[in-house]
């Protein structure tokens, strides 16, 4: 009974958020002088020079009809509720009208969800694995260097980290290069290999601020766990360190953290936008980065509203198993 | 203040020391009259180290030192409005949320968690590039702040909600005092203690933004900005043509600047827990 | 205890192994477009039309030297880089909103009538057979096409293909076109197999400038009849094998968009330029290519793993030109640069805004507070040939037909008003080249003494540097001086410049914020604005700036009337509206009256080159912009492979590879030997 109302508001609450996020881009831009068509306009005189006066009328017109921003305010935006938040559908991109704003996307995300991801979890795995040494010995010579390495990494922004690595690795030394190409007319084994290598630089900019969090918070856990009553009984009941370790320290610190990666994900997408961004690898970051800087509405709404989605539903999913990883928290 | 310095820990005092230099160079050192180095063709372009101009001159006959050193004042500045907009209207709503109960209470956490939870990059990409033209420090600062409040307001609230069962709350609440009076005297302080590490981590945070914005090209033409400033000589070709000091000054700058706030941060936090248990 | 660590672990292995399953999963998920993109390369040889002959095996042959990316022998593939990548692969059809024309699109697969010759400034005819012949009153057009031009399936080219496409432009509502072509045309029908006859509502004596190539492209191309007219709606059809007229076909694409392959058609003859030419061109391949950002564009050109660069900024050619002395420019040596693109930058005034924009003394007094020198040194390091007559760009085409008379007009007959009895003052300086010459070779660097030369290289001059005539004009427009700066109408006077700040035109951005240090030393408050792409365009036409760094500019034909009738008055809208016109609002019944009476008269008239001078007098009396240089474009090429781009010394065409004249010059770009 007390889970389902849990769940219930929970959930709810979910859905506001998503409503909440989604509303407040959907207004902003509309808020700014800021006109697609004209942009559009200005894109192709810019490049011809100047477009003959009663052909930009003509135009004008025409795009502005294929374009559906005609309507009021209102009607768009319970139209974009409607297709964009329930199915997903955000119509076509404005700046490659007319293919749809879903057929681009799909094209960047698994890139990010597979840099983003991996780089995530891994990241999760070994900071702890890192941290709980760390604070379980917490008086060590290398524990110490551990999360002094962290704390000075750790502050620092994706973009910079990103940036000293690509100066560092690809420039200084021509380990890599600088921007990510991925081969995609060439058969899977180049496609592969050119995904590995030009993920390696993004891969390890993210990995080692996503870890330096996970460091700090899993070490100042441990090493309180490790001095709580129960380890200390364990330790005058002669159980080996490695025994208490595993199955006291971590064990209880471990239940923390789990929250800490529901909300490092969402961390780790604004990290992703900037790194993907550097390093000009075809995610969803550099999408944005190109429908905004061409005012292509439906892509925008398109990029942020899943993003919004996904964070706040792995929030969601991390607070309902919560409780049953956890056995100390009960539905309150 | 003697003993004080006895009891903080290192890293409170290294952060304190980084920190008080960066504040020093950025509100001090930043007075001391000098040339607009935003002016083009000051001096001569592209010098190398010199007594005059000890970290060189840009490609536009910028003097670098004075840009570095009006960068961190400008980055320092936005992050400290930023930092304490967020930090008051944060404490105000968390409070208010936690005292106040009921329907406004629900109103407040849902909203406070929308912005916990929403990723803010993407938004304030999509803000800065609109208002680009019009934006100025303040307006940028005010954008930052939009996401700054959030995370205090949602930690104050939960403490609030702690407190307000404490036994000293009782204790006033019966000698008569009413629930603002208690909120101003014997909550604020508490709350104030705790907000100085998160104003701090929003100070971070806001610069951090700032400058991944100029990085992208969002950050005002005109605010000569620690990101900006990456940003303008990464336009002129700085990296390639390997003018190390241009490009790396301000990036070793930011760098140290964070560890330094972030050094602070997690130090004043030990110190304070520290303080609490003894 | 032991069996619970190892049930930890191994949940532990199972996450991290879901994980990378998952994000292998994500790329198995996106085969269906992944592996379009695969077959597309890989299997080419079967899904390709049939004219196209020994396909991708050939690639797959080993070959002695390095191959490129895309498995094609480096040594037979010309890359060209693409200034932006494409969120429409595979997609070649200009009718469909989206295509990205500059990927090699209209450069090499597509053809219009009538093509430019960029270094003469005029149009020769392309799949057109001469010019079109047209009735007393300019109604009634004959248009002749080219006899022996093959479609890429074997078809012939005929004027049916042109009639059908030309009435798909007019009659489709989905092409952005249709709105212009209703206007513009009563009737296009195919006579007989070459002939069409094309029947305008209005008088239009310049067909052939308005519907062939004069900057860029047109985009008038046209499409195979037999393809198109069997897909049920051309606006909506992706024609991801397009057939085509022109020497090139299309290989193979990238599903990110990020390249696309063109291969040579063996009967390259039977094309629009093997018809114009006879002569084959020189790559098997050419590969249209994006290349991330500048600072990757600029290993890659050091690496010779590019050919063909769009525009980079001085900085990052001097960084490619020392690492790799095979990179090369338009000027073997300093300046580098050609000076011959026809928009040329400068700052513009919101005269909606009123007073003081709307009057031409404050905007002269403005272009004599610049002192031209520096700005060129902050520009692009003291490069670019002054383009000193407002909208007509000085290209070196425009100095026979009209700069050089507009500069002895400028030193001997143009005379201001500065308000305080002066009335003859002469604000023209033709010694620009000179000094900059000699501040050039300050520097180091080897100045010819020729005058031609440095009227090449930096212009006919620009106007003087004289701050105390411009005190007197801005006092003439109502300015005050006071201690602490500039007043008018009692309030202290700022003016904020604005530019386009999205990285795209480093010209122009770096123009404004040279403008904007002179403009502060000259004693004025000024701010800077950069304006993000989404907004610019708006501000721009519904008159929200005031001083901008904006290129209403156009020259590179003879006849300049498209390019300059927006200037009409009759267009004006009121601020904050979107006209037609242009943005700037210069409103002057004079110069109105004049361009009503040049759309009258044929291009080829005398009296219409008379009035086109009259008209550019009287808008550079009026200073409606204040032009820097004329438009600047560093466009490296790289001699490691193919050699035989066009230069200076070997101008048979423009450095424009983003233009539809590229497909001109590709039998003259040849192996390195």
């Amino acid at each position: 009974m007390k889970f389902r109302q849990f769940f219930i508001s929970r959930v709810l609450a979910w859905a506001i958020t998503i409503w909440i996020g989604v509303t407040f881009i959907f207004f902003i831009p509309r808020m700014f002088p800021s006109d697609p068509v004209e942009n559009m306009i200005g894109q192709i005189t810019a490049r011809s020079g100047t477009m003959a006066p009663e052909e930009k009328e003509a135009l004008r017109v025409q795009l502005r009809q294929q374009f559906g921003l005609e309507g009021s305010l209102l009607s768009q935006y319970g139209k974009f509720l409607w297709e964009g938040l329930l199915q997903f559908k955000f119509g076509p991109s404005l700046m490659s009208f007319p293919t749809p704003v879903n057929e681009i996307i799909g094209r960047n995300l698994p890139y990010t969800m597979g840099l983003s991801l991996i780089t995530t979890f891994i990241g999760w795995i070994i900071g702890n694995g890192i941290g709980l040494l760390a604070g379980f010995r917490k008086n060590a010579r290398s524990s110490k260097i551990l999360e002094g390495i962290a704390i000075c990494i750790y502050p620092i922004p994706y973009f910079l980290v990103a940036l000293i690595f690509q100066i560092i690795f690809a420039f200084v030394l021509g380990w890599f290069p600088i921007q990510t190409t991925i081969l995609t007319g060439a058969g899977f084994g180049p496609w592969f290999s050119s995904v590995i290598q030009g993920s390696i630089l993004p891969f390890f900019s993210l990995l080692l601020v996503g870890m330096g969090w996970q460091i700090i918070s899993m070490k100042s856990l441990a090493s309180t766990t490790a001095e709580e009553d129960y380890v200390l009984f364990a330790r005058y009941r002669g159980l080996s360190e490695k025994t208490i370790g595993l199955s006291y320290v971590f064990r209880n610190s471990i239940l923390t953290q789990i929250t800490a990666l529901a909300m490092s994900l969402g961390g780790a997408f604004s990290g992703s936008i900037m790194t993907e961004i550097i390093f000009g690898y075809p995610g969803v970051g550099t999408l944005i980065q190109s429908a905004i800087m061409q005012s292509d509405y439906n892509t925008i709404l398109g990029c942020i509203t899943i993003s919004i989605v996904a964070v706040s539903t792995a929030t969601l999913i991390v607070d309902i198993i919560y409780p049953f990883i956890d056995p100390r928290i009960r539905y309150a | 203040m003697k003993k004080f310095w006895k009891v903080a820990n290192f890293r409170l005092k290294a952060g304190l020391i980084i920190t008080a230099f960066f504040f020093i160079v950025g509100f001090i050192v930043y007075l001391f009259p000098h040339v607009d180095p935003f002016l083009y063709n000051s001096y001569p372009p592209k010098l190398g180290v010199s007594a005059e101009h000890w970290l060189g001159t840009t490609s536009m006959g910028q003097d670098i030192l004075w840009q570095l050193i009006d960068a961190i004042h400008n980055s320092l500045t936005i992050g400290l409005i930023v930092a304490t907009l967020g930090t008051v209207v944060g404490v105000f709503v968390g409070l208010l949320a936690g005292f106040a109960g009921g329907a406004l209470d629900r109103v407040l956490t849902v909203v406070t968690d929308t912005f916990v939870v929403i990723p803010s990059l993407p938004i304030l990409i999509l803000m800065t590039s609109l208002m680009k033209g019009s934006s100025t420090v303040f307006l940028m600062a005010l954008v930052l702040a939009l996401f700054a409040w959030a995370w205090p307001s949602r930690q104050i609230r939960s403490m609030a909600l702690t407190i307000k069962e404490r036994d000293f709350i009782h204790t006033a609440r019966f000698s008569g005092e009413g629930t603002f009076q208690i909120v101003a005297t014997e909550i604020l302080p508490y709350a104030l203690t705790w907000s100085l590490s998160n104003f701090m981590n929003a100070t971070l945070s806001a610069i951090s933004s700032e400058s991944s914005l100029a990085v992208l090209g969002l950050s005002p033409a005109n605010l000569l900005s620690l990101g900006n400033m990456i940003q303008w000589a990464r336009n002129r070709n700085a990296i390639l043509a390997q003018q190390w000091l241009w490009i790396g000054s301000p990036i070793v700058a930011t760098v140290i600047l964070f560890i330094g706030l972030f050094l602070l941060i997690t130090g004043y936090n030990d110190y304070l827990s520290m303080k609490r248990g003894r | 205890m032991k069996k619970r660590t190892v049930a930890v672990l191994l949940a532990l292995a199972m996450i991290l192994t879901c994980m990378l399953s998952a994000c292998g999963g994500d790329s198995n998920s996106s085969t269906p477009t992944q592996q379009g993109g695969n077959s597309t390369a890989s299997t080419a040889g079967e899904s390709k039309p049939a004219d196209e002959s020994k396909p991708a095996e050939e690639n797959n042959t080993p070959s002695d030297g390095p191959m490129t990316d895309v498995g094609t022998p480096r040594n037979e593939t010309l890359i060209v880089e693409c200034q932006s990548s494409t969120d429409a692969p595979g997609q070649f059809n200009t009718f469909m909103q989206g295509t990205t024309t500059g990927f090699g699109v209209h450069q090499l697969i597509k053809a219009s009538l009538w093509e430019m010759d960029t270094t003469k400034g005029e149009q020769f005819p392309d799949i057109a057979d001469g010019f079109p012949e047209s009735n007393a009153d300019f109604t009634e057009h004959t248009v002749k096409i080219k006899q022996g031009i093959k479609w890429s399936d074997g078809e012939p080219l005929t004027a049916h293909d042109v009639a059908y496409t030309m009435n798909e432009m007019k009659d489709n509502p989905g092409i952005s076109t249709s709105g212009f072509y209703q206007q513009t045309f009563k009737s296009i029908e195919a006579v007989d197999d070459y002939t069409v006859k094309i029947v305008t509502n209005n008088p239009f004596p310049r067909l052939a400038l308005r519907f062939g190539v004069t900057i860029y492209g047109n985009d008038l191309r046209i499409v195979p009849k037999h393809i198109y007219e069997q897909q049920e709606d051309v606006s909506t059809f992706k024609d991801s094998e397009p057939v085509t007229c022109t020497p090139y076909v299309v290989n193979s694409y990238d599903e990110l968009g990020n390249w696309v392959l063109y291969e040579r058609r063996e009967d390259w003859e039977d094309t629009d330029v093997g018809q114009v030419l006879g002569e084959m061109p020189q790559a098997k391949y050419v590969l249209f290519r994006y290349l991330g950002d500048a600072n990757t564009k600029q290993m890659m050109m050091i690496n010779n793993e590019v050919d063909i660069m769009c525009e980079v900024t001085p900085e990052m050619f001097d960084t490619m030109h020392s690492a790799n002395d095979k990179v090369a420019a338009w000027y073997s040596e300093w300046p580098y640069a050609t000076s011959d693109d026809p928009c040329s930058k400068g700052i513009g005034f919101s005269m909606g805004k009123g007073a003081p924009y709307d009057n031409k003394d404050f905007r002269w007094g403005i272009a004599l507070a610049l002192d031209f020198d520096q700005i060129s040194l902050n520009i692009f390091d003291g490069v670019g040939r002054a383009s000193p007559f407002t909208i007509l760009t000085g290209t070196s085409a425009m100095h026979p037909f009209y700069y050089d008379e507009l500069a002895e007009w400028a030193t001997n007959e143009l005379k201001l008003d500065l308000g305080d009895g002066t009335t003859d003052y002469c604000p023209f300086d033709p010694g620009y080249a000179e000094r900059m010459a000699e501040t050039m070779r300050q520097r180091g660097i080897d100045i010819p003494d020729d005058p031609a030369y440095l009227k090449d290289v930096f212009g006919v001059g620009w106007w003087k540097h004289d701050p105390e005539a411009a005190t007197k004009l801005f006092q003439k427009a109502g300015l005050e001086k006071k201690d602490d700066g500039w007043y008018f109408n009692g309030q202290p006077f700022t003016m904020d410049i604005s530019y386009l700040g999205d990285g795209s035109e480093a010209q122009q951005a770096r123009g404004a914020e040279a403008a904007y240090n002179q403009l502060m030393q000259f004693g004025f408050n000024c701010t800077l604005t950069s304006k993000a792409s989404s907004t610019w365009s708006t501000d721009n036409e519904t008159g929200n700036y005031e001083i901008a760094s904006i290129w209403p500019t156009g020259g590179i034909t003879e006849d300049i009337f498209s390019q300059f009738s927006g200037w009409d008055n009759r267009l004006l809208v009121p601020m904050g509206e979107r006209g037609s016109g242009q943005g700037t609002r210069w409103d002057n019944d004079e110069a109105s009256k004049l361009l009503q009476e040049i759309e009258q008269l044929s291009p080829d008239d005398p009296e219409c080159k008379k009035k086109n001078m009259e008209f550019i007098k009287l808008a550079t009396e009026e200073m409606i912009f204040i032009s820097f240089h004329s438009g600047v474009k560093l466009c490296p090429t790289n001699n490691t492979y193919w050699t035989n781009y066009p230069t200076a010394d070997n101008a048979y065409n423009g450095p424009w590879w983003w233009w539809s004249c590229f497909k001109y010059m590709t039998p003259y770009i040849t192996p390195a030997a």
